[in-house]
């Protein structure tokens, strides 16, 4: 697929460029700031783009900036964004634009290649992808919240790894369990959050993320 | 010789201030009616001005010379009018006993009696220790009067204890806001520097070796240089938040560090007798690095020179550099600077004229 970079660090950006190459992507562009990037994205009309929260010319929020833009713009456009921390105001944003195909990754999750590919695979495809460390974190943020209290801790695993984008089958794997037990597993934690049972697992994911957030 | 000197001065001092102090009650005699008018008190401030040189004050501390009306001087110079006064007879006191003495001698010398008296070793014993006293009581008398002046000038003219006070507390507090400003956006540059340099070398690092985990056995090599230059930024990134070496090399060694590591050449020139305190040294320190940075990152130097000395309870720090000048002492490093040496009760300057040289200094009491 067509990716386009927008990141800083010259180092990291040849670095993803290289790895995308190997990987049998096209790179038509990669940029060093969210407005390159905008530009970039109209020229070229990209699958998906990858983007730097932090840059530059004052190293908050520039990127995701950029993302949101694209997003109005050209909905048809992925996004995969690289954060720094955990900032769940930003993730929540992403996702609070009644989207499908956005990815909320922290950036030392490049360095485990395996996971980064998957992930701009998965969001590529239209899915979602949410690094593990920030549903932990959103999740964890809620513990005291009812109604996630009533889940077990079973229950919460699936969530997690739900959230993360997962389909049953793979969260199956994941938990060496069987597919049907996962299910049952969903079934009960929807029924506990009173959500509507879908099929689309990236519907899934913004209905459990939007959850987290009200 | 030199007591006898200063005895001399003081003794001039004292006749000039009866002097003065005659002029100044017909001055305020005068212009009794006229109180009020502004000329009046500038007058009077000129006056209090004399008098304070007459008195070898530091003119820097008497705030009542510069603020205000004059008013103040106006009245202190009423006040120092019956001083000034007291000053006189004990002078005229002084003349009456040495004139006294002279004549008593003279008339002794010549074989005459004098006053009736005919020397005798008693009378001449009596006179001798009586005359002696009196001398001792009335030359502590002019220095009396002359402490006395001072004192009254210091308590009048100068600054209320009370808003000296006020005006200490509120110096403090601002630079203990700025102390913690000056923290705040040094741990920002911390943060920064890990997340722009390390961190990103860190990823690309195991990007690397993510990659050759896919099948590019090649790139191990490269991962392994990375590695290399991860370990050196770190090195760098951990000096940069606090040079060890400062504490176990001292200043010197340290400040060649920042000499070594600096892209345009500079010229350490250090001395000091003994190690000053650890606060003073950590200072001076940051004052040369920041210094140094600025001058090769945005003056276009190509050189820098190093000055490090004691001047009396202080250490001096001067950093020159023949750039393009024009840096802003409100910058954001300079300004954090001027708040670390401010927090040490030091001072600190910044002349950089559009064209060059820029000469920062600071001056870090040890003590």
């Amino acid at each position: 697929m067509r990716v386009i970079l927008a990141e800083d660090s010259t180092l990291l950006r040849e670095g993803l460029v290289r790895l995308l190459l190997e990987e049998g992507h096209e790179v038509p562009a990669a940029v060093s700031d969210g407005q390159a990037l905008v530009a970039a994205v109209d020229e070229h009309r990209p699958d998906i783009v990858v983007v730097d929260v932090r840059m530059p010319p004052t190293h908050t929020d520039e990127g995701l900036r950029a993302a949101l833009e694209i997003r109005r713009r050209r909905p048809e456009v992925k996004v995969l964004v690289l954060s720094q921390y955990v900032e769940k105001r930003y993730a929540t944003e992403l996702m609070s634009s009644d989207v499908e195909g956005v990815g909320y990754l922290l950036k030392d999750r490049v360095g485990q290649v395996g996971d980064f590919l998957d992930a701009l695979e998965r969001v590529a495809a239209g899915g979602a992808a949410f690094d593990p460390e920030v549903v932990r974190q959103l999740l964890a943020r809620t513990t005291q919240v009812d109604p996630l209290a009533k889940l077990t801790a079973r229950e919460r695993e699936v969530l997690e790894r739900m959230a993360q984008g997962l389909t049953n089958a793979s969260i199956a794997q994941e938990l060496h369990v069987s597919q049907s037990a996962v299910e049952k597993h969903v079934n009960s934690l929807f029924d506990k959050l009173n959500l509507s049972h879908t099929t689309g697992y990236s519907r899934r994911v913004l209905a459990v993320l939007h959850f987290l957030e009200s | 010789m030199r007591a006898a000197v200063e005895g001399l001065r003081l003794g001039a001092a004292v006749v000039l201030g009866t002097v003065t102090a005659l002029a100044e009650l017909l001055f305020l005699l005068f212009t009794l009616p006229f109180l009020g008018n502004p000329n009046v008190w500038a007058t009077a401030r000129r006056l209090a001005r004399l008098e304070a040189r007459r008195l070898r004050l530091d003119l820097s501390e008497l705030d009542a010379l510069t603020e205000g009306r004059g008013k103040r001087a106006g009245g202190y110079l009423a006040t120092r009018v019956p001083v000034g006064i007291l000053g006189g007879l004990v002078l005229w006191l002084l003349w009456f006993g040495l004139s006294t003495g002279v004549r008593l001698a003279a008339a002794w010398g010549r074989g005459e009696p004098f006053d009736g008296m005919v020397p005798s070793v008693p009378l001449v014993t009596y006179l001798g220790v009586a005359g002696f006293l009196g001398l001792f009581l009335v030359l502590s008398g002019v220095a009396g009067v002359h402490a006395l002046e001072r004192r009254l000038a210091r308590r009048m003219l100068g600054p209320d204890p009370t808003q000296a006070l006020q005006r200490r507390i509120a110096e403090l507090a601002e630079s203990r806001a700025g102390i913690v400003a000056a923290v705040d956006s040094e741990r920002r540059r911390i943060e920064r520097d890990l997340h722009d340099g390390l961190q990103q070398r860190l990823v690309a690092l195991s990007m690397l070796i993510g990659r050759s985990l896919r099948g590019r056995t090649e790139l191990m090599h490269q991962a392994h240089q990375e590695a290399q230059q991860a370990l050196a930024e770190l090195r760098e990134v951990a000096w940069r938040v606090y040079p060890s070496g400062l504490d176990s090399l001292g200043l010197g060694e340290a400040l060649a560090g920042v000499a070594e590591r600096s892209s345009v050449p500079v010229k350490v020139d250090c001395r000091l007798e003994e190690r000053p305190p650890m606060a003073v040294e950590t200072a001076a320190y940051f004052v040369v690095c920041e210094a140094v940075t600025n001058a090769a990152k945005h003056a276009g130097a190509t050189l820098i020179t190093v000055e490090v000395h004691e001047e009396g309870p202080a250490v001096v720090v001067r950093v020159r550099d023949d750039g393009s000048g024009g840096a802003q002492a409100s910058g954001g490093g300079l300004s954090g600077l001027a708040r670390r040496v401010a927090a040490l009760d030091g001072r600190f300057e910044v002349t950089s004229p559009a064209g060059g040289p820029t000469t920062i200094t600071a001056v870090l009491p040890c003590g």
